[in-house]
């Protein structure tokens, strides 16, 4: 009788009647149950007089929306990796379900198909704080199969939290993207009225719809109103707040655009578009799943064992302090540790790659400033002049370890090849965000 | 026309929202309702989020129809990313929850085993996050009324809404201070017999709650909400009340409008109204049903185990301190209900050796004729003035009868210079009547007593004056 779903009427030994669904938080201690009220509440099982069942009610069936093809209008594919963009709430059990089939994703956004052409599924329940390089592969095999399909773009739905490692995998993964590619994710999940979940998808079907836009990008709010989004691009983008709608940033760039829910947008920075790529086609370069590449933060106190953990490993990011430092100097009695750390890089970096990136996120790494820098450029350390994301340089050294012969991946993480790295800092940059709130 | 309750098949609950006084119930934030120029602005739009039954609830759609933008304003002092829903709730505040639960034990309801937070969805935009967070502490509870029992349903902890400023064609402003304040929610069940026992109902919740002496006061921090229906018309809910004393008026037409709308034969259907201030009421929206909460995920469930219940302490209810009050100080009972409320009565009985009748008096009764006679604000009387008094009557400075004119001086604003009232002996002011009463021997009695208090008022007591005079006119 106690089973989830079932209708009761609990008596208790102090009397009390309860009247309700049996929910699936129950368990060896207690029944919680949703009252007739609405709230939920637990019971303790050894309060519990007698139960009796009621009659089940009648559940409505869910709304689903005709789909009817328009072939005036794009084709948009919705992959879902599991995240929270199109849920709703059993009101019943009070549990958050999540609906993928494009009927059911027009049942609740029937705004969609005045846009584009939706197809939707769900390619994979998957976490995005667990993912692993196997599921880049499946993604990108994904957009291609869209793209084969004939899709004119593809809305990748994602968890936030390492949306950014994604969004930089795909770029790289995805060689001769030759169809948009926008990675939607939401802060506040769409089961409340407030999230921005549907405005962010709103505003990627519609920048796929309407503009000429040809990479992978990221598309969350611009601001904590609802007012417009930006679409960032996909190397250069980091989440830089827990919560906040507008966590995520671009980072030594500017947006790729502004798109606003109505459809209106205005384009900022230069980009690739569909003219670019139109003789084009796609090859996915997948990820090696046992590639192994750390990411060492620099930090006072440091030692050399923190490195030497890394001795069997492919590859190596040092995110270091300020211009691109690591503690290597032995300046009085107190820093002989150093010393020991500048052996373990040297040794790190004649067996691998080893890279410099900045804990500052915004500027460029810059060796030559302070003498530092110079001797850990001279400890085999590369990245002189670079200003990629340590996020981004971890993805693309993977990458190029999965797909290029040692020497090359040395020569490749200096060059840019998917807007990963900027020939030129621009003073704009750093001062987006201070002049566009 | 006097109204039939039984015949009429009268149902009728309340319930009461009270904000307790303590920092805001998912957050840091102190629970401080101001107006200060807001130096956050965000605007925003809600969404409904449609059941499995594929239904949105009456009231949901009702809001959503209207489309509007939100504009929310802010003060960094009183609100932080919580209320401004781009951060997840903190745990409930335990001194709210405390205090929440001294009411469900002076209400003898009890506890739920497990309190579950949960999220009732409310998209008129005055919570930031499209739901308010709510939580079930207690059921079954009761109230002694001079009609019998009444039953109290549920005592509930949940936030506080946003203060709506404005609301235009195209969007609604809200403030939001008040978003989060934690607001003790009492319901009872329909068995309140008629208009008269719903206010009762009302005045007896209001004091419990104060007895709790963590209670906010003043306006807005106490409303209610009636639940009346008849036979033949389902139910309606009235809100905003501005007063107690307003209850049994507002009923008593919601009665008589409903009685008309069945006479009318329309559809009637269950709905919001609300109370405006010539007691008359008007529509304000269709009823939300039941079916508009889910689980507050982010805040996990909390377990009342039967400890933690024997810690809680239950205070004192209101009128049993009343009744101690008038035994211990041989009060008048109407005084001892009015200084209860008074914080500083038993110190001042104590630092001063005067008669505490006299201490109530001018702690209550002074006050409530300055403001009646001479329309001032009486909040301008502070304690130091208090103590000013008390310590010239201890110390036999000045008679009872400078204390209005003191007092009354205090709550102009004005500097007190109490020589000006320093009493006199009686039997130096009797002499000088006696000089008075004999060289104006044509003079009545009344005009007499005029003459003399206009030179010894504050100085010399009215009922004193008299007896001399007429001891003399003879």
């Amino acid at each position: 009788m106690i089973v989830p779903g079932n209708n009761v009427r609990l008596s208790t030994r102090d009397s009390r009647e309860f009247e309700g669904t049996i929910l699936p938080d129950t368990n060896n201690e207690k029944i919680v149950i949703k009252l007739q009220s609405g709230y939920n509440i637990g019971i303790k099982k050894t309060k519990i007089e007698s139960i009796k069942q009621l009659p089940k009610q009648m559940k409505k069936a869910i709304k689903k929306e005709k789909i009817k093809y328009n072939k005036n209008l794009p084709t948009v594919s919705i992959i879902h990796t599991g995240g929270t963009i199109a849920s709703e709430v059993d009101y019943d059990s009070g549990a958050v379900i999540a609906r993928f089939t494009p009927e059911e994703l027009m049942g609740m956004f029937p705004e969609l198909k005045k846009i584009a052409n939706i197809n939707s599924f769900l390619l994979s329940n998957m976490w995005s704080e667990d993912m692993r390089f196997s599921h880049y592969n499946l993604m990108a095999k994904a957009v291609k199969k869209e793209a084969d399909k004939g899709a004119d773009g593809v809305i990748i739905t994602h968890g936030t939290d390492t949306m950014a490692y994604t969004a930089a995998a795909l770029s790289f993964a995805l060689e001769g993207l030759n169809i948009p590619v926008l990675i939607v994710g939401a802060q506040r999940s769409s089961d409340r009225g407030s999230s921005d979940a549907f405005m962010n998808l709103l505003c990627a079907v519609n920048y796929i719809a309407k503009s000429n836009f040809c990479d992978v990008g990221i598309c969350l709010h611009e601001t904590s109103d609802d007012k417009s989004c930006l679409i960032l691009p996909a190397t250069k983008t980091k989440k830089t707040h827990t919560s906040r709608r507008d966590a995520f940033r671009p980072f030594n760039a500017e947006p790729i655009a502004r798109v606003y829910p109505d459809g209106r947008y205005e384009n900022i920075s230069k980009h690739a578009t569909r003219q670019d790529k139109k003789d084009s086609k796609i090859k996915v370069k997948p990820f090696r799943e046992n590639i192994k590449v750390a990411i060492l933060k620099a930090h006072p106190n440091l030692y050399a064992t923190e490195l030497d953990n890394y001795s069997k490993f492919d590859g190596l990011i040092i995110e270091g302090t300020g211009l691109g430092h690591i503690a290597i100097n032995e300046i009085d009695k107190h820093t002989g540790e150093n010393k020991k750390i500048y052996n373990s890089v040297k040794s790190l970096a004649k067996k691998m790659p080893v890279f410099m990136t900045s804990q500052c996120n915004n500027g460029r790494i810059n060796m030559n400033v302070y003498s530092t820098g110079r001797k850990i450029k001279e400890s085999g350390v590369i990245g002189d002049h670079n200003d990629m994301l340590t996020e981004t340089a971890f993805i693309k050294m993977a990458w190029l370890l999965s797909n290029y012969p040692k020497p090359m991946v040395h020569k490749l993480m200096m060059e840019n090849l998917r807007g990963e790295i900027s020939p030129r800092s621009l003073e704009k940059e750093f001062h987006f965000f201070n002049n566009n709130q | 026309m006097e109204l039939d309750y039984k015949k009429l098949g009268f149902k009728c609950g309340i319930e009461i929202h009270q904000q307790v006084e303590t920092h805001k119930l998912f957050c840091s934030c102190p629970s401080i309702v101001h107006d200060q120029n807001p130096d956050i602005k965000i605007e925003r739009r809600l969404r409904a989020v449609a059941g499995e039954t594929g239904k949105i609830d009456a009231a949901a759609q009702f809001e959503l129809k209207k489309n509007k933008m939100f504009i929310y304003e802010a003060c960094s002092t009183s609100s932080c990313l919580v209320e401004l829903d781009e951060e997840p709730p903190k745990d409930v505040n335990m001194d709210a929850l405390e205090t929440a639960l001294q009411v469900a034990l002076l209400l003898k309801a009890k506890p739920v085993d497990e309190i579950r937070v949960m999220r009732k969805i409310v998209i008129d935009g005055s919570n930031t996050s499209g739901f308010q967070r709510t939580m079930l502490i207690a059921t079954d509870g009761y109230i002694e009324t001079s009609k019998g029992i009444v039953i109290i349903d549920s005592v509930c902890l949940e936030e506080e809404s946003a203060k709506k400023i404005e609301e235009k064609e195209d969007y609604v402003r809200y403030r939001l201070d008040r978003l989060g304040i934690p607001l003790i929610e009492i319901a009872t069940d329909a068995s309140i017999k008629d208009s008269e026992q719903c206010k009762e109902v009302a005045g007896i919740l209001g004091m419990i709650l104060r007895s709790t002496n963590k209670v906010k006061r003043g306006i807005g921090t106490i409303r209610q909400d009636v639940n009346v229906s008849i036979n033949g018309h389902p139910r309606v809910e009235i809100k905003g009340f501005q007063e107690l004393k307003s209850i049994p008026k507002v009923i008593e037409f919601e009665i008589k409008r409903e009685l008309s709308e069945i006479k009318s034969k329309k559809k009637l259907e269950s709905h919001v109204r609300k109370a405006d201030p010539d007691h008359t009421t008007s529509y304000l929206r269709p009823m939300p049903g039941a079916a508009r909460m889910y689980p507050e995920t982010d805040v996990p469930p909390i377990s009342l185990t039967s400890e933690l219940i024997k810690k809680i302490k239950i205070p004192e209810l209101l009128t049993e301190k009343a009744i101690k009050l008038e035994k211990k100080y041989n009060l008048p009972s109407q005084l001892a209900q009015e200084i209860i409320n008074n914080e500083d009565f038993e110190t001042f009985v104590k630092k001063y050796k005067i008669s505490p009748n006299l201490i109530a008096k001018t702690l209550i009764e002074i006050p409530k004729e300055i403001s009646s006679r001479f329309k001032l604000d009486t909040n301008k009387i502070h304690r130091k003035h208090y103590d000013l008094v008390f310590d010239a009557l201890t110390k036999n400075k000045i008679d009872e009868s400078a204390i209005l004119e003191i007092l009354t001086q205090a709550a102009r604003g004005n500097e007190i210079n109490l020589n000006k009232y320093k009493k006199i002996e009686t039997s130096e002011i009797e002499s000088e009547i006696v000089k008075l009463v004999k060289s104006n021997k044509n003079l009545s009695l009344n005009a007499l007593m005029g003459m003399v208090m206009s030179k010894y008022r504050g100085k010399l007591d009215g009922k004193k004056a008299m007896e001399i005079i007429r001891k003399n006119i003879d």
